[in-house]
């Protein structure tokens, strides 16, 4: 009977914690949606107006006045071309270290070293080098400074995948006449599709979320949408429905994406150090 | 630099095939990494204001000039602060709420997990912009939740202190969904047997978690802190959306100083010496957290 009492007045405690901890979470979050969704008399409206018929109008203002479509397409242009690209080149060199240990162990370590760097340490000499060779305010420019976070992480992640994925594959496809490029493209690149598209992803979204790089080396050509949701708060006083619009905006690619590469978040957020 | 023994002992042809497979991303972090970084280790050590033209002269007391510097003291008093409580905080929080979900009697486990994920990958600066619509002193709903309960209405983000403890809030609401998911694999992955021995030796829950639990989790929350720790010593972003350093100098980071020296007052000598005092900061810390791992292991 004890035991019992005990036992459900944990479970109620567990649940009473957890939801007001999804609450805390959830509610913020929320009201930014509502807001965005409210015109402009009643998302200043306080106490506030629990009650009225939603308007895309704030939507509208951010397409419209800002040009905001402009901004999206830059970062997916920017975020996309720099994970492919570190896709491409780094997985390359991914399989060379997990196959032939090629430069063990300091090449393989390097590249997990490259997570200390602050982004300030290399956002100065970058800014200074863009500027002289006249990168600065281009996507290449951006696309490049992306690739040093992009390319490092992208080695030191899939190093493990191709290590899980056996020899005697590959072996077989060349005893079967393929020469090693045929097995790599044919054979060892299929099956660890799933890890690449995973890191590939996960690249996206720290492209997508990168505020210091962009607010440095963009000017008016190629602004992210960090900065220019950064920029649209001070630019007017406070307009809170345009604010909340463009936030709900930058939000939404990357919760859908997060979806897409939930079952391998641990890896990718932990550099693979926790399994 | 030592060659691995496998490495060598490949045939001519892999050997070149394989070096061949590096050499795109050997030569991109040369260019991205490694060369913008020796540029700054040349700038940190040059007169350079860069409304006032090109590279100036050579002058190896720009670390000595911002050691002295007090504003950068401020700075790294700050990020000590802040770096300190939302590490310490987001690992209680985190490691209890792993702990609660971690339950499988817990029903819609999955749904909290879930719920509870969805700040982790958000940009930091919509998380900043969100809590800063929140905590509005006029306009927002925070404030207006208080004077419902007839609690003072601060205003959050112009007094010193308070400024700080809504950063340390608001970095706590973005980061603790990482420490949870990463303790929570933790704990997913330790084997029952050691449970069920424990529970034949007659340990109580508290017991269990005190000997089984803990001293099985302790990599993984290590793993964690430091991750955390790394990143938070780095913090930027929140403290630009949130306060821009403000009010005064009261939340400058390291980080936040480091860009106001660069990008305001255009001092690229200063700025870049600085950023190389805090990469060795992180550097040394690392390095001291990992040999306690490894004891940790042992």
């Amino acid at each position: 009977m004890l035991v019992k009492f005990k036992r459900n007045f944990g479970i109620t405690i567990s649940h009473f914690l957890l939801i007001l901890s999804s609450l805390a979470i959830l509610l913020p979050i929320l009201w930014v949606i509502r807001t965005s969704l409210a015109n402009r008399l009643i998302a200043y409206k306080i106490p506030p107006v629990w009650f009225f018929t939603p308007t895309f109008d704030n939507y509208l203002t951010i397409f419209d006045k800002y040009p905001f479509q402009q901004y999206f397409v830059n970062s997916l242009v920017i975020s996309g071309i720099a994970s492919i690209v570190a896709l491409i080149i780094g997985s390359l060199a991914a399989y060379s270290i997990a196959r032939f240990r090629t430069g063990d162990p300091w090449l393989r370590l390097s590249m997990l070293s490259t997570q200390m760097l602050p982004p300030i340490a290399l956002v100065i000499p970058i800014f200074l080098i863009m500027r002289f060779v006249q990168m600065w305010d281009t996507l290449p420019g951006l696309v490049l400074a992306y690739l040093s976070f992009n390319l490092p992480y992208t080695v030191w992640i899939l190093i493990s995948f191709f290590q899980s994925i056996p020899v005697e594959i590959e072996e077989a496809a060349m005893i079967d006449g393929c020469s090693r490029i045929q097995s790599l493209v044919r054979v060892i690149f299929p099956v660890a599709l799933p890890g690449l598209l995973s890191a590939g992803v996960f690249n996206f979204i720290l492209n997508w979320n990168e505020f210091l790089f962009a607010l440095i080396l963009t000017g008016r050509n190629t602004r992210t949408l960090p900065v220019a949701i950064a920029s649209l708060w001070t630019q007017q006083g406070v307009n809170i429905g345009a604010v909340s619009a463009a936030t709900v905006v930058t939000i939404l690619p990357v919760v859908i994406l997060t979806y897409v590469i939930q079952k391998s978040l641990v890896r990718n957020l932990t550099f693979g150090s926790v399994k | 630099m030592a060659k691995s023994t496998f490495f060598n002992s490949l045939p001519t042809r892999d050997r070149k095939a394989a070096k061949g497979l590096v050499a795109p991303a050997v030569i991109g972090i040369w260019v991205v990494i490694l060369f913008p970084l020796l540029y700054a280790l040349y700038v940190s050590v040059h007169d350079w204001i860069l409304s006032q033209g090109e590279i100036g002269r050579l002058n190896f007391s720009n670390y000595i000039t911002v050691l002295q510097d007090p504003l950068l003291l401020n700075a790294a008093k700050n990020t000590v602060i802040l770096t300190a409580s939302v590490v310490i905080l987001e690992i209680s929080i985190g490691f209890g709420l792993a702990l609660l979900l971690n339950n499988k009697c817990i029903r819609l486990r999955n749904l909290y997990l879930f719920i509870l994920l969805i700040p982790m990958l958000m940009p930091p600066i919509t998380v900043g912009l969100i809590w800063r619509l929140l905590l509005h002193p006029d306009l927002g709903i925070i404030n207006y939740a208080l004077s419902l309960v007839g609690l003072p209405q601060p205003i959050w983000l112009a007094d010193p202190t308070l400024a700080m403890i809504t950063i340390i809030i608001v970095d706590v609401w973005h980061e603790t969904s990482f420490i949870i998911l990463v303790l929570l694999a933790g704990l997913t992955s330790l084997p029952d047997e050691l449970y069920e021995a424990a529970m034949i030796d007659g340990a109580n829950a508290w017991q269990k978690f005190r000997f089984v639990t803990i001293p099985l989790l302790a990599p993984t929350i290590l793993v964690a802190t430091i991750i955390r720790m790394i990143a938070a010593l780095k913090t930027y972003d929140l403290v630009y959306i949130l306060t821009r350093g403000g009010p005064g100098i009261a939340t400058e980071t390291i980080s936040y100083y480091i860009y106001k020296v660069f990008f305001v007052f255009l001092d690229m000598g200063k700025s870049s010496a600085m950023a190389f005092i805090l990469l060795g900061i992180i550097v040394l810390m690392t390095l001291v957290l990992m040999r306690v791992m490894r004891r940790v292991e042992q």
